[in-house]
């Protein structure tokens, strides 16, 4: 995996700058900073998904199945991925049956930045659904602002080709078109050790391509953009490893074909009153197949999944003096799921979100406070029974939160917030034929954190250090754990887990001439505790495969068009089960990753759109990416070795 | 306080009782393993070891043997492994099924599409035969036989499924001299108890999958009848949806449990003879409607039974019922014990008709390790210990 550090100038956001005596300015400014953010072109080459972005941030840990095909889960502080929303330039890309959002399906193409938030998100106009999630992802688009284009070509020794393209295009002064596409064929083959003896990884195959376009407008005092998304993709699920004599561990094949088309519409109606339309149609449908004739252990299922969903949402915001301003968010979302499954239920279900937030924003202090009212309907139809079935079909909740930042000097800031969010059973957890499980109750997410954020730049330097404690309650957790393979879950109500942790970064970076360093060092502490069950032999351990320790150490050296960066993450001791005993103990491990990327520029154009950014004009781009370093055997999820050594190749040129 | 004092007295006694009259014989290379130490002061004397098969979760790799050691009251956790080191995946995925046979024990294990054998003395390998998606397993005096999902229309040794959407299982032949499998026969949809009585085996077939599949979409219900001469099915017997165990008498009765539907049709015990396998009669009486199997366990002409009463009543807390069937009397009986948990599996020993020990194998949240609680079915009917098992302890084999 391609896990790419940072360079100078992107550690943090752009200054906030208050016009003064402005309105219009002062409700734009944010309450909350972004946890981590990152700049994708800023990056030493461009990483292959979203994963290996996130995958660096504190207190993220991403769950990893292995290889380019392998499932890939971001999981914040504890909180369990069901709760962290990924929202697409503010729209929520969501999976009504397993609420698992698969990060290897999202290219970085196109992206200008990723960010994570783990106390609220406080901008203007934000969608309700943007306030309902407990800690959210978002991937906000770059805007085209010129002309232009990108080919590339990625290969790698996993046996990986990834031809991508990228094409911007001025149809007017008010319009943009960008379109883009990407190919991925991976063999997913490399050596792992499997109990006393070496083994190569099979049926860890994909080949997958995405076509996508996206319309960029403006209008008077607005803007707007539609954006037609298309992925389709075939792999091999490999299967965990177990013991087995002859016969293989897997020949199940997933294939995926997902589309949706979503936009907005925001306006500025006055200087005082603003809105937002979002809308998105998604049509996902997976077809699974054990193959039998090709592996004699496999139980006989060859099964077709279509999930669908209708979302609107409506987002008014209004200052009402000076700094105080109040939004008013309503979403609706319908989501329904077919299956030829045998006994299948069709669960259909309709969720309204609706928030009321309000802020108050001054240069040095600023708060916001929101509650978000969400109720949803759920239907079933089991085609013994017929007709449909509304029992135990309504769940609502009421989630409120409340964000504080202090900045009394200028390199001091701190902020804190407390927040409960609540997320729905799945489809699959509470209807599925076999792991479904009815008697799971919804999960609730308190969180109390804080951050203190240090900034100083003495000449040519610029030095931060955050810190931030956190407390997270998490009651009637939903444990998904996989089981005969990736596409089926148990699911496990673990009951009350207790978190403690803290998130330190430190970062430098430094620049003279043509010469420029940065380091960021990263460290999380997870004391995430299970507090189900009092005097069972699990109270009081740490839940499944969360480290105490995670941290990461990245530093990044350039001399003019050249860049070199060196991560090391290291996580610690964790256990595959509650039960902390040492058949269940999984040993620590690091990984080490580099990258080196140089940069022929062809012809300048123009001033950069911002300081850093590693072209603007014609350029070819040329880089290395080594992974995994040492050849560290390692495992995220027991059973699923993740690949040893590996080298890709990336060349592209932009115009 | 009394009470326990009263089993500390026994536990001592118990201990210096078996100093004095337990005869070891040359010492096994498992007798230096230590683990928990419990109260098996009143179990029955010809009784050597207790084994418990801890199925585990499928996918994790950790079905685990563990055993009750009569001599010493020991129970050892994990001895497959500790007396296997060299064999370093362990068990493996998902044990299925326990039995012994000629001081073997033989265990399926399902997800690993193998049956392992180990020296019931001291644990260690014996032989290791590949099957796949083994179920559950019955011996004669020549051969184990083993039923298979055998979800594959791939030929494996000679078995190619005609309908590859939905095959059907069989049952594969395993000479017991050379560790051989020695051909197989096609049976019902999903075969899972089996069970060997007067020249015949008795094949139980849930159709488990086959409920979910087209065409079908349909649970099996019937119990092959295999001659173990031709080794063919001789006839095939009607009974109820998704049939789980077999057992036999010995004394010509056949004894099947049903799983369900989990919809309208509640599990159950069901009998009949061997000799008129047409005349299949529902186990249930006035007194105990609720005839529910959840597990089951024979002893004799004695087949014990553990169900719960609401069924389908997925979002209540169960309770579990404990009772048995004599067919030779035709008697249900019914027990008054307070079974906590979620009774997974389970064991009988009997020492009189008035002396039984109960064990139950409590899956707890199925995920982490279970544990194996011993009941007494007599006089105060009471919980007597809790010992930590491994994970879903589903499988019990008596050595005798």
């Amino acid at each position: 995996m391609i896990l790419a550090a940072v360079i100078a100038f992107c550690l943090q956001a752009p200054p906030d700058t208050l016009a003064p005596a402005a309105v219009y300015a002062v409700k734009e400014l944010p309450v909350v900073r972004a946890t981590e953010a990152v700049w994708v072109d800023s990056l030493v080459s461009t990483p292959m998904g979203v994963a290996d972005i996130l995958r660096a941030f504190t207190g993220v840990q991403v769950k990893d199945y292995g290889g380019a095909g392998g499932l890939k889960t971001v999981n914040v502080r504890s909180l369990g991925s069901e709760h962290v929303g990924i929202f697409l330039d503010g729209i929520q890309v969501d999976n009504a049956q397993n609420m698992q959002v698969d990060l290897g399906r999202f290219s970085t193409d196109g992206l200008g930045q990723v960010l994570l938030y783990n106390g609220q998100k406080t901008s203007r106009l934000q969608t309700a659904k943007e306030y309902a999630a407990g800690a959210s992802v978002h991937l906000e688009s770059a805007l085209p602002t010129v002309s232009g284009g990108e080919v590339r070509l990625r290969g790698g020794t996993l046996g990986t080709v990834n031809p991508s393209a990228q094409w911007d295009r001025r149809l007017s002064g008010r319009l943009m078109l960008r379109t883009s596409a990407d190919f991925l064929y991976s063999a997913g083959r490399y050596p792992y050790p499997c109990f006393d003896t070496t083994l190569v990884r099979e049926n860890g195959d994909i080949r997958s391509l995405r076509l996508e376009a996206q319309l960029f407008g403006r209008v008077r005092g607005g803007s707007w953009q539609v954006r037609v998304y298309g992925y389709g993709s075939e792999r091999g699920l490999p299967g965990p490893v177990i013991r087995r004599l002859s016969f293989p561990f897997s020949a199940e094949r997933q294939a995926d074909q997902d589309l949706f088309v979503q936009g907005g519409w925001t306006q500025e109606w006055t200087a005082r009153y603003s809105t937002a339309i979002r809308f998105k149609y998604a049509n996902n449908y997976t077809h699974y197949n054990t193959h039998p004739e090709k592996n004699p252990m496999a139980l006989p299922y060859n099964l077709h999944y279509r999930q669908q969903s209708g979302y609107l949402s409506l987002a008014q915001s209004v200052v009402l003096a000076g700094p105080w301003s109040v939004d008013v968010s309503a979403d609706v979302q319908h989501n329904a799921l077919d299956s030829d499954v045998g006994q299948f239920v069709t669960p259909r279900r309709t969720t309204l979100t609706g928030a009321l937030a309000t802020r108050v924003v001054w240069q040095t202090f600023r708060a916001a406070a929101h509650l978000v009212y969400e109720g949803a309907w759920d239907r079933f139809r089991t085609p013994s029974a017929g007709g449909w079935s509304r029992s135990g079909g309504y769940r609502d909740s009421w989630m409120p939160s409340l964000s504080l930042f202090w900045t009394p000097l200028r390199w001091l800031e701190a902020d804190a917030f407390v927040k409960r969010t609540y997320r729905l059973p799945s489809f699959n957890d509470l209807y599925y034929s076999l792991m479904g499980n009815a008697n799971l109750v919804p999960e609730a997410a308190l969180q109390v954190g804080a951050d203190v954020r240090l900034t100083l730049r003495p000449d040519g330097w610029e030095l931060g250090l955050r810190v931030s404690p956190y407390y997270n309650r998490v009651s009637n957790k939903i444990v998904a754990i996989p089981t005969l393979s990736q596409f089926r879950w148990a699911m496990l109500n673990v009951g009350l887990v207790d978190i403690t942790g803290a998130d330190v970064k430190a970062s430098a970076s430094w620049h003279s001439g043509p010469w420029r360093a940065s380091g960021t060092l990263r460290y999380s502490f997870q004391q995430a505790l299970d507090h189900s069950v009092p005097d069972s032999q699990t109270w009081g351990n740490q839940i499944p495969y969360i480290p105490r320790h995670s941290g990461s150490v990245s530093a990044s050296f350039g001399w003019k068009d050249l860049a070199f960066t060196w991560d090391s993450s290291f996580t610690g001791s964790r256990w595959s089960r509650t039960a902390n005993t040492p058949d269940y103990y999984l040993a620590p491990w690091s990984l080490s990753n580099a990258a080196v990327q140089y940069t022929l520029r062809f012809r300048e154009r123009g001033v950069a759109d911002r300081p850093g950014a590693p072209s603007a004009g014609r350029a070819l781009l040329l880089g290395v990416t080594i992974d995994n370093v040492f050849n560290t055997p390692y495992q995220i999820v027991q059973g699923y070795p993740m690949p040893g050594l590996s080298a890709q190749l990336s060349v592209s040129f932009r115009w | 306080m009394k009470k326990a004092l009263l089993l500390f007295t026994f536990g001592v006694l118990s201990v210096v009782a078996c100093r004095k009259t337990f005869v070891p014989g040359t010492p096994t290379k498992d007798a230096s393993l230590e683990g928990e130490s419990v109260n098996v002061a009143e179990f029955p004397a010809d009784v050597k070891k207790i084994f418990v098969l801890n199925e585990g979760q499928m996918g994790a790799n950790n079905a685990t043997l563990d055993f009750l050691r009569r001599s010493d009251g020991q129970y050892i956790t994990g001895a497959f492994k500790k007396m296997n080191p060299s064999a370093a995946a362990g068990l493996g995925d998902v044990g299925n099924d326990i039995a012994i046979h000629d001081d073997n024990v033989w265990m399926v294990i399902n997800n690993s599409g193998l049956v392992e054998v180990v020296s019931a003395a001291d644990e260690t390998e014996l032989a290791t035969i590949e099957i796949p998606t083994p179920r559950a397993i019955a011996f004669d005096d020549k051969y184990a036989y083993v039923t298979s999902w055998a979800g594959a229309f791939a030929t494996y040794e000679g078995y190619e499924v005609v309908d590859s959407s939905n095959p059907k299982g069989c049952v594969y032949r395993i000479n017991l001299s050379t560790y051989k499998v020695e051909g197989n026969v096609e049976v019902g949809y999903q075969p899972e108890g089996i069970a060997y009585y007067d020249g015949k085996l008795y094949v139980a077939n849930s159709g488990g999958i086959s409920s979910q599949l087209p065409p079908l979409y349909a649970y099996d219900n019937t119990v092959s009848v295999i001659d173990t001469k031709t080794f063919a099915v001789t006839r095939t017997v009607e009974v109820q949806v998704n049939l789980k165990n077999v057992y036999a008498d010995g004394k010509g009765h056949i004894f099947v449990t049903t799983l369900g539907n989990y919809f309208d049709v509640h599990s159950g015990l069901y009998v009949f003879p061997a000799d008129a396998p047409d005349q299949v009669t529902h186990v249930t009486r006035d007194f105990l409607k609720h005839t529910h199997v959840s597990c089951s366990f024979a002893l004799g002409d004695e087949v014990y039974c553990i169900g719960t009463e609401n069924e389908f009543a997925f979002n209540e807390k169960h309770v579990y019922i404990l009772w048995s069937y004599n067919a030779v009397k035709d008697k249900v009986s019914l027990y008054l014990v307070d079974l906590g948990g979620v009774p997974y599996g389970m064991a009988v020993l009997e020492d009189s008709i008035e002396l039984r020990t109960l064990l139950v194998g409590d899956a707890g949240d199925y995920f982490n390790p279970g544990t194996v609680t011993c009941y007494r079915l007599y006089d105060l009917q009471d919980k007597v210990w809790s010992v930590t098992a491994g994970v879903c302890p589903g499988h019990f084999a008596v050595w005798k």
